[in-house]
């Protein structure tokens, strides 16, 4: 099915009718949906599945909603694209995998990326076919992202990239890399960053995932030796990364909470104890939390459509989800053995990862300390 | 984040004029009575809410929670006057207790039974026993010849009228009880920002620093939920206002415990202010259910009917949304069932 022009613009305008023309369009079951609703213990095959289930929303025309035109999108704004996560979870999606990223980077590269390069990079991300990776923390800058030291040094037609990234999410699965890199003196501190995209199939570049605790491998070490990055691939300012490093910040502990919390209902509902008990005021604290984060994210959804961004008041839409999210995920545990002992099962192994994930929500995307910290100092001004 | 420039102002003349004067003086000067008959418009509600705000923030006393209460009775009824619905509640002692909450100065009270109806009596016909408690806020425990409450308004009547003075009560009520705890972290902040120990104010320390974002995120959560409530009304989702009142109650109390923590000593004595914001977030959480019972209860509705909230929803579009649009059904066993 593609979109007509006229029916597009009214859903551009109307995401209440947006929304329930999506809706009805997953009621018919698409193939890539059901395939992607399945649990899938293997993580590699369960983004092969979010992959092709994005390529066939963007080839429907559903995802492009929500992304201005010049970025081969069909107009709307983050309330559009908050409409379709929240309906993929209600058919069955069991979470975004590596397209969380997309919301976390994608509105920063629409808004600060070199708009030729990002007009080819948007839509290919959005179809599945070329992911991004977030390459910001360093083996000695964690949460001092100020003190990194992979240095971009100008060279001819551009720039050669040499320095090392940790935990960077996603960078097995993706083609590209959002590199926060020195551009200044290491006494410049934030001031003397810029971003830069990289394209990791370069030569230099190596990647390392990384197991993690709960089996995936989402994280990974890259370094870049000498990695040539064309002039034009510069995103934001030369020496302006902290700029581009606060930009995303913004959505990832802000917006992005709208589209992680989209899955957490089902997770609670369908995990509640069924036999009453103190798992009943569990649940229902739970239900407040995750109330509370849908509230506070779907106003930051808004204000980033107005054209506004969050801010410091970010980091309180982050420490809300952190606290609905692990809740929730003690109940699973509580109400299901199997989660602990590892049955083995695509299901509970699923369950099992989500849980064990659960766990670290609190140290990515800055440490909930940090956090704390950040909301003492800029928003009640203490020493 | 939730809030607009249209809020702050309503609230900042709310506070100016709660703070300014004594009873319910300042729902006059707010013009606050003529706002209970526009409940359909957005920016009505707005400012009549923003005065439950301020009187968290000033401990003020008026009587517009029992007439907030009363008006969806009072508008079937299409009637008029000083009406100030009481709140009935059940004590481990004495059964079932009526309350009048704010000031006392008003013409008639609304008694309402469910299972029976409501009734209507002049204030000088029945008998207030004053409650002594912290919080500067005015409390009698009322009792009225049984004879009285004969109904004067059916039960079909007031059980349509109940569900709604119920959502506005719980709503008024979660927006008293955010605005005593951001009081009460206002007079911790100040607190950590001019104590000086070990040589260094002790808003310094990380362990205050934290207890402070703590609270000002519980802050924050009530915020959200509480103005989407307020925004979306009628159209708020099924259960929403026991959502708002729980997180009130539940998020209003550990605001108060973790600014008494920063105060220390004095925090826990009649020279701060501090006890009176947090009795009145204790009293205030008692009311039109508890944090602890409404928790309860929402966690006993998952776990019987696992219902999609359709919280996240009606938050995204609610404000403009009159019905729910989503015309498939997923059942989520069946859909369980399939993947498998």
């Amino acid at each position: 099915m593609s979109l007509l022009a006229p029916a597009q613009a009214a859903l551009r305008d109307d995401v209440p009718a947006y929304t329930a023309a999506l809706d009805r369009w997953l009621a018919e079951g698409p193939s890539a949906l059901r395939a992607a609703a399945r649990p899938i213990a293997s993580y590699e095959r369960r983004v092969d599945a979010m992959s092709e289930l994005m390529a066939a929303l963007y080839d429907a025309g559903w995802s492009r909603f929500g992304w201005p035109e010049h970025l081969g999108g069909h107009g709307g704004s983050i309330v559009h694209r908050g409409a379709m996560w929240y309906l993929l979870a209600r058919h069955g999606v069991p979470s975004m995998a590596v397209f969380e990223h997309f919301e976390v980077l994608a509105p920063t590269l629409a808004a600060l990326g070199p708009p030729e390069f990002v007009a080819e990079a948007l839509p290919a991300f959005l179809r599945g076919r070329e992911t991004w990776a977030q390459g910001f923390s360093e083996p000695d800058a964690g949460s001092d992202l100020a003190l990194l030291r992979t240095r971009a040094v100008e060279a001819g037609d551009g720039y050669r990239i040499t320095g090392r990234k940790i935990w960077t999410s996603w960078a097995r699965y993706a083609t590209w890399c959002l590199v926060l890199a020195r551009t200044g003196s290491t006494e410049s501190r934030h001031r003397g960053l810029t971003a830069f995209a990289v394209d990791l199939r370069a030569p230099g570049v190596d990647v390392r995932p990384i197991i993690q605790a709960n089996g995936t491998d989402e994280l990974a070490e890259v370094t870049f030796d000498d990695v040539h990055v064309p002039a034009d691939r510069v995103v934001g300012d030369l020496d302006g990364g902290w700029t581009v490093a606060m930009h995303i910040l913004s959505h990832e502990r802000g917006t992005y909470a709208w589209f992680r919390q989209c899955f957490l209902y089902r997770d609670l509902v369908e995990h509640v104890p069924s036999s009453p008990g103190v798992g009943d005021r569990a649940a229902g604290d739970a239900l407040l939390d995750l109330a509370a984060v849908s509230a506070t994210s779907s106003a930051a959804l808004r204000l980033h459509a107005a054209g506004a961004t969050l801010g410091p008041r970010a980091t309180i839409t982050k420490l809300l989800l952190c606290n609905a999210e692990q809740s929730i995920q003690d109940l699973v545990l509580a109400g299901d053995g199997d989660l602990a002992a590892g049955r083995q099962d695509d299901e509970v192994a699923v369950l099992r990862q989500d849980y064990l994930f659960s766990r670290i929500v609190t140290i990515y995307g800055g440490s909930q300390q940090i956090q704390l910290d950040t909301i003492a100092k800029q928003l009640l001004a203490l020493p | 984040m939730s809030t607009t420039f249209a809020d702050q102002d309503f609230l900042s003349v709310s506070r100016k004029a709660v703070g300014a004067s004594t009873g319910s003086d300042a729902l006059v000067t707010l013009g606050w009575w003529d706002l209970l008959g526009e409940l359909g418009d957005p920016e009505a509600r707005a400012a009549l809410f923003a005065l439950f705000r301020a009187e968290g923030l000033e401990l003020g006393n008026t009587c517009a929670l029992g007439a907030l209460t009363a008006a969806p009775y009072m508008h079937a009824r299409n009637d008029n006057g000083t009406v100030v619905a009481s709140i009935g509640r059940q004590s481990m002692r004495g059964g079932r207790v009526d309350l009048l909450v704010g000031d006392t100065a008003v013409d008639q009270i609304l008694f309402d039974r469910p299972g029976i109806g409501a009734a209507i009596v002049p204030a000088s016909e029945v008998t207030m026993r004053p409650i002594d408690i912290s919080g500067r806020l005015a409390v009698h425990e009322i009792e009225v010849d049984a004879a009285r409450l004969l109904p004067s308004i059916d039960e079909a009547t007031a059980h349509v009228a109940r569900a709604k003075s119920t959502f506005l009560g719980r709503l008024a009520i979660a927006f008293e009880i955010l605005g005593a705890a951001e009081a009460a972290l206002a007079l911790a902040i100040e607190h950590a920002a001019g104590r000086v120990q070990f040589g260094q104010t002790i808003g310094s320390f990380q362990a205050v620093r934290h207890l402070l974002a703590w609270a000002t995120t519980d802050c924050a959560a009530v915020e959200s939920v509480a103005v989407a409530a307020r925004d979306m009304y009628e159209g708020a989702p099924n259960r929403f206002d026991q959502v708002v009142k729980a997180l009130a109650g539940r998020n209003g109390r550990r605001a108060s415990e973790r600014t008494l923590q920063v105060l220390g000593a004095i925090g826990f004595t009649a020279e701060l202010d501090h006890h009176h914001f947090h009795s009145r977030v204790l009293l205030l959480d008692t009311v039109l259910g508890s944090s602890t019972e409404l928790t309860v209860r929402l966690g006993a509705w998952l776990r019987d009917a696992r219902p999609d909230p359709k919280i996240a929803y009606a938050v995204l579009l609610g404000a403009t949304q009159q019905e729910d649009p989503l015309t498939t059904d997923v059942d989520r066993r069946e859909l369980r069932e399939q993947m498998r």
